[in-house]
């Protein structure tokens, strides 16, 4: 039978078509990421706090909100470079970014955080203003920031914030929280101490004081803006790049961990490395498995019972302890997750193979074949090899899951490869960080959901498969 | 005369993809009373075993017809509740010698077990004396007492097919079917086997029907014989009469198919191959193949002709050879 | 007849599992430098108690320094540092082999003893009945549905299961466990969500076992529905083949009433490849539950290898568990061994 008949074939059966559209997707999925992301993403961007900062923390999906009964605010990210508007003033210029947006949830938004980077400046530092404009058209400033200025031995022009740039969380900065205070006593006659405030900042900025309590707020919608003013000293100074952010309660289309990164983002990463570590290892295991059964179903005597006896301890080996144990020993390296499931995977097949090989020794044909002066190697891969193969190859599809099976359940012990995040170990350390004890389902679900349907995809594959390069399964046709 | 044993017009046809397999179609035939067998001779496929399964109810799931009437012992069978015909009938009165005996055994019980568990488990012995009863047919059909506790595995093919008979007889039924007893064992011992089904015969009085597609082998030890062909019975009467006066063509194609030791005349095939029975040929199923054949044989299927008394054959020669 | 030589012979892989094992743990530990790390650390350690200890008498830094040479010297011959691994190792596997396991560096037993051996082995039992129980559970309903299916073979719930079975060796055990954690323990709050009793445990014997059975229904659940599926089907196959046997028609043809036949005829005929299913299947319920142990701080062996290797990694703790886990899993093994040998004359000698 050729390839595209028995392709045919494959998209007839029920599994065989799911598992093909389903791989067809996960390869599309796969490419994208190849393309989309940076190879050492694990390190340059996951396990690097500082991409992660402005997002808000382990936050369930946008999506969820209108599922519930009071939408949680959504995350919002205002950046601006060059100034929205340049006014001059008696110090000097004064450059000005307005971020106007609505405010519909009747939560307060997680933190506040400015970032200012790339301020320029010849001689005097700039100052930055940041005012908050309520619904309720009270406006207040919430931040005011003077760039540090010249050391003493140092000449201008100063260049500040340009490596790392200076991030505030407003939330918890105290002079925001004097800001509150004040703002509190001043428009609404409301005297509060800090201890009061703090952790609520968010609360009161974007609330009103409510009901008897001295402390409760009723959340206040309506329009806001956001007004970033740099009260500069001299023509030419800039400041490069400007960020407001109003944390969200949602985030994004998986929503965020504990440290804030984007779980859409590592579920991507987790496609190609999974289906990586699922054909590598099928495919090494295969292929030894493959050759040592051949080997021992065709040279026979001591070397078959030797290969025998070995892949029959090897199959009988309870894996996980020695895995766990051997990658603790020699540290958790993806590499040699997958060199260690193959040294345990490859024995199930010799022996399978080893018993075709020897059925068709007995053939006739090979027999015939070999008394008309074929070598050894021409027979066995003229006349076996090709017999067995659509086997072997249903086989190296059923061992790609266990493979992926397997690491993502190394990854959950926490032996997984540090610098590439695979489904796992977002698991783990949703597990681990007790995440799954506060409910964030979002953490827990789909990276389980990830790796069961590409272990899925493989199966149906292999189901789909199976009848066709095994001709004793098919029905009786007639 | 009311026979022992009256099979008329069964019919048992199995559900398969492509439509129904004829497998047995309209058999009649009688036996008269015990302490005799009576043969069914036919090709490989030609329904033989379905027969057997159809006269002991033991269907399998795919079945498109079944119908008829047995009588056995002025009792009919096929009408009777399964509760009653289980407790009543099966290897009480109608016991079995399953084609591959071999596999007949329950391969992890001991096989004296195996063979008092229908004593047993009706309770009409207790485990000892069924014990004894067992040990006694194990002698008889010449096997070791001590095959009572060993294992299928441990026993050779010949033993097997022993103990299965043995096992046959525990309720002393007064019918037993055994299909193709010998046809896996050498020839010494299928001819111990055939003498021991002959003394059984004689000594507990048992009508048997065997099963076979030797008809030197059936001749040896039946007193009647039935050739079965594509599902039907073609010709049945005496040993004698078929042997010597073989009326239908088939009959004596098959006879002419004989190796004979002492003769100069080579065995003669049967050209063509047994029809499907599927699509069994119209008319005369053996017409495709009958070296006799003439107008009538394609249209219509021949009707149970009487050649000799006793005998009787489906072939439309009969009817213009004898009136 | 004799049970013990097939015995013998067929458990002379799992002896051989033994062996191999116990050799990758010294090849590992040896070729990895890693037995050396750990005994220089050892020695090291040692050292600087003792340093701290001569301090008082000693006072000349010179010699000092010499005596404590010296002493290291005395030390690296006394631990086998001086002489290379593969001379030193064996002698340590056969010390592991009499269960000489050595001491925690900070794990310990539940009654505060540092001695691996203690605190692994006081895991065992836990182990064993989160493991029997789930298997036995499994085990029986994978035989009753199972046999109930194969009457009803191509039915929609047969192929539903064959589906089903499918599905189930896609799916990480853990995982199932978290899930159930996440909606039966902090959504609806019907069971506790982890350890073996609640604190502090009940003292009463009856009300101690039932709070046991409260926190070993999740983790049993969770193992239970992630193999019954798989279990179902293959007990399914199993007495789907057998059903169609002869002896099972010549055994409804002695007219045995139906109930005899499927349990003496067709069940009794399945045991022995079900406890072929069940040797393959331990070494994926044993994976299976070191990780359903993680999930749910089961007290057991599993749960015991998440906490050596969390932190400062235990590293004696790691060998004897990797250790006392093959033993186990072989000693298992070879009671089911033992167990297919009593249910299959076919595999005994006769004498
Ligand atoms: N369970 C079944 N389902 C469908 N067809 C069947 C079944 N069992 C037998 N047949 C068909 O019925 C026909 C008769 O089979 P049967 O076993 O009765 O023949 P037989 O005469 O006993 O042959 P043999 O001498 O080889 O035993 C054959 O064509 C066979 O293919
Ligand atoms: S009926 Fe015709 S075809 Fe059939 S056997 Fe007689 S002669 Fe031959
Ligand atoms: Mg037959």
């Amino acid at each position: 039978m050729n390839m595209a008949s028995a392709f045919r074939e494959l998209l007839r059966s029920g599994p065989g078509f799911g598992g093909a559209s389903l791989m067809a997707l996960l390869l599309t999925a796969a490419l994208y990421v190849l393309l989309a992301f940076p190879l050492d993403f694990g390190e340059s961007q996951w396990s690097n706090p500082v991409i992660w900062v402005d997002n808000p923390k382990a936050v369930p999906p946008a999506w969820t909100n209108p599922l519930r009964q009071d939408a949680r605010p959504l995350h919002r990210v205002f950046e601006g470079a060059e100034p929205q508007t340049v006014q001059t003033a008696r110090s000097g210029p004064v450059h000005s970014w307005r971020f106007p947006f609505t405010y519909a949830s009747s939560h307060p938004p997680t933190f506040l955080a400015v970032t200012l980077a790339d301020v320029n400046y010849a001689e005097r530092p700039p100052l930055v203003l940041i005012s908050l404009k309520r619904p309720d058209g009270k406006q207040l400033r919430i931040y005011r920031h003077t760039v540090r200025g010249p050391r003493e031995d140092e000449n201008g022009p100063f260049l500040r914030y340009a490596e790392t740039p200076l991030r505030v969380q407003l939330s918890t900065d105290e002079a925001t929280v004097t800001a509150a205070q004040n703002f509190l006593a001043e428009e609404f006659d409301l005297r509060l101490d800090g201890g009061q405030i703090g952790g609520r900042v968010d609360r009161i900025l974007f609330g009103v004081p409510a009901g008897s309590a001295d402390d409760a707020f009723a959340p206040l919608t309506g329009d806001y803006e956001i007004i970033i003013q740099a009260a500069l000293r001299e023509e030419g100074d800039s400041v490069g790049k400007v960020r407001f952010v109003v944390g969200g309660g949602v985030f994004g289309l998986m929503g965020t961990d504990s440290l804030g990164r984007d779980l859409a983002r590592g579920l991507l990463f987790g496609l190609p490395v999974a289906l990586f570590i699922g054909v590598i290892a099928a495919l090494m295991s295969t292929a030894i498995g493959t050759s040592l059964g051949i080997a021992s179903g065709y040279l026979g005597g001591r070397a078959d019972i030797a290969i025998q006896r070995f892949s029959d301890i090897v199959a009988n080996v309870p894996v996980l302890p020695l895995l766990i144990f051997m990658l603790f020993i020699i540290g958790p390296s993806l590499w040699m997750i997958i060199v260690i499931l193959v040294a345990f995977g490859w024995s199930g097949l010799t022996i399978q193979v080893r018993s075709m090989v020897l059925h068709m020794r007995a053939n006739q044909l090979i027999e015939a074949i070999q008394s008309l002066g074929a070598s050894r190697r021409r027979v066995m891969f003229r006349h076996i090899l090709p017999q067995i193969t659509p086997y072997v190859l249903a086989q190296l599809i059923f061992a790609a899951p266990s493979a992926i099976l397997a690491e993502a359940g190394l990854s959950f012990l926490g032996l997984g490869d540090p610098s590439i995040p695979t489904w796992g170990q977002i698991l783990e350390t949703g597990f681990r960080t007790g995440g799954i004890y506060v409910g964030y389902w979002w953490w827990i679900v789909p990276p389980g959901l990830c790796i069961v349907l590409t272990a899925l995809t493989f199966m149906l594959l292999a189901l789909g498969i199976e009848p066709i390069v095994n001709p004793r399964l098919r029905q009786p046709a007639s | 005369m009311t026979s022992l044993l009256d099979v008329r017009d069964l019919t048992f046809h199995y559900a398969d993809r492509a439509g129904p397999v004829r497998a047995v179609d309209n058999v009649s035939f009688s036996l008269a009373s015990g302490g005799s067998a009576l043969g069914l001779v036919g090709e490989s496929g030609s329904g033989k075993s379905s027969l057997a399964l159809a006269i002991m109810r033991m269907l399998p799931t795919n079945v498109a017809r079944y119908d008829g009437e047995v009588w056995l012992d002025g009792q009919e069978l096929l009408g009777m509740a399964e509760n009653r015909f289980r407790q009543e009938i099966r290897w009480r009165k109608l016991a079995l010698v399953p084609q591959g005996a071999q596999n007949g055994f329950n391969p992890v019980l001991r096989v004296g077990e195996q063979i008092i568990e229908p004593l047993v488990v009706s309770g009409a012995a207790g485990k000892r004396e069924a014990r004894a009863r067992a040990q006694e047919l194990l002698a008889y059909v010449g096997l070791p007492a001590d095959v009572y506790l060993r294992y299928p595995h441990e026993l050779s093919g010949g033993m097997k097919q022993r103990a299965m008979i043995a096992a046959a007889l525990i309720l002393e039924p007064p019918v037993v079917i055994m299909d193709e007893p010998t046809s896996a064992l050498d020839a010494s011992v299928q001819t111990q086997i055939t003498n021991l089904l002959k003394r059984l015969k004689q000594d507990m009085n048992l009508a048997i029907i065997f099963i076979t597609h030797d008809i030197a082998l059936a001749s040896d030890l039946c007193d009647d014989l039935a050739v079965v062909y594509a599902g039907e019975i073609v010709e049945i009467g005496s040993a004698e009469q078929v042997l010597l006066h073989p009326s239908h063509p088939y009959t004596q194609r098959l006879l002419a198919s004989i190796p004979r030791l002492h003769s100069d005349t080579l065995p003669q095939f049967i050209p063509g191959a047994p029809p499907d029975l599927r699509e069994p040929p119209a008319g005369c199923r053996f017409h495709p193949r009958c070296p006799l054949v003439f107008e009538p044989c394609a249209q219509k299927s021949p009707p149970a002709f009487e050649p000799a008394d006793g005998q009787m054959a489906r072939c439309w020669l009969i009817e213009d050879g004898s009136g | 007849m004799s049970l013990l030589r097939p015995l013998l012979v067929r458990s002379l892989t799992m002896v051989g599992v033994f062996f191999v094992v116990l050799l990758m743990l010294v090849l590992t530990l040896g070729l990895t430098g890693f037995s050396d790390r750990i005994l220089s650390a050892t020695i090291g350690e040692q050292l600087r108690a003792e340093r701290t200890a001569l301090a008082e008498t000693i006072r000349d830094p010179d010699e000092m320094e010499k005596v404590l040479e010296k002493r290291r010297e005395e030390l690296e011959i006394f631990y086998g540092l001086s002489t290379p691994w593969y001379y030193r190792l064996p002698r340590t596997a056969l010390r592991v082999l009499t269960l000489d396991l050595g001491e925690a560096r900070t794990l310990r037993s539940f009654d505060g003893s540092n001695r691996v051996f203690d605190i692994v082995t006081e895991r065992v039992p836990n182990s064993m009945l989160l493991l029997t129980t789930s298997l036995i559970i499994t085990a029986t309903i994978g035989i009753i549905a199972g046999a109930y299916l194969a009457t009803r073979q191509g039915s929609w719930l047969d192929r539903f299961v064959s589906g089903f079975a499918a599905v189930s060796f896609a799916v990480p055990t853990w995982w199932i466990g978290i899930l159930l954690i996440l909606i039966l323990s902090i959504q609806l709050r019907i069971l506790p969500s982890g350890g073996m009793y609640s604190t502090p445990p009940p003292t009463q014997p009856l009300p101690r076992f039932f709070d046991l059975v409260a926190h070993a229904l999740l983790p049993v659940i969770t193992l239970v529905l992630v193999s019954f599926g798989p279990s179902i089907y293959s007990i399914r196959t199993i007495t789907l083949n057998i059903a169609q046997e002869d002896h099972v028609k010549i055994a409804r043809a002695k007219g045995l009433p139906e109930s005899r036949v499927r349990l003496r005829h067709i069940l009794r005929v399945a045991a022995p490849p079900i406890v072929t299913g069940l040797m393959f299947g331990l070494a994926g319920s044993l994976s299976g539950s070191i990780l359903v142990e993680t999930v749910f701080n089961w007290q057991g062996m599993g749960r015991l290898y998440y906490d050596a290797l969390a932190g400062t990694p235990d590293e004696n703790v790691i060998v004897a568990l990797t250790f006392i886990f093959t033993l186990m899993y072989v000693v298992i093994r070879i009671v089911l061994e033992a167990l297919y040998v009593f249910l299959d004359p076919r595999v005994r000698y006769t004498d």
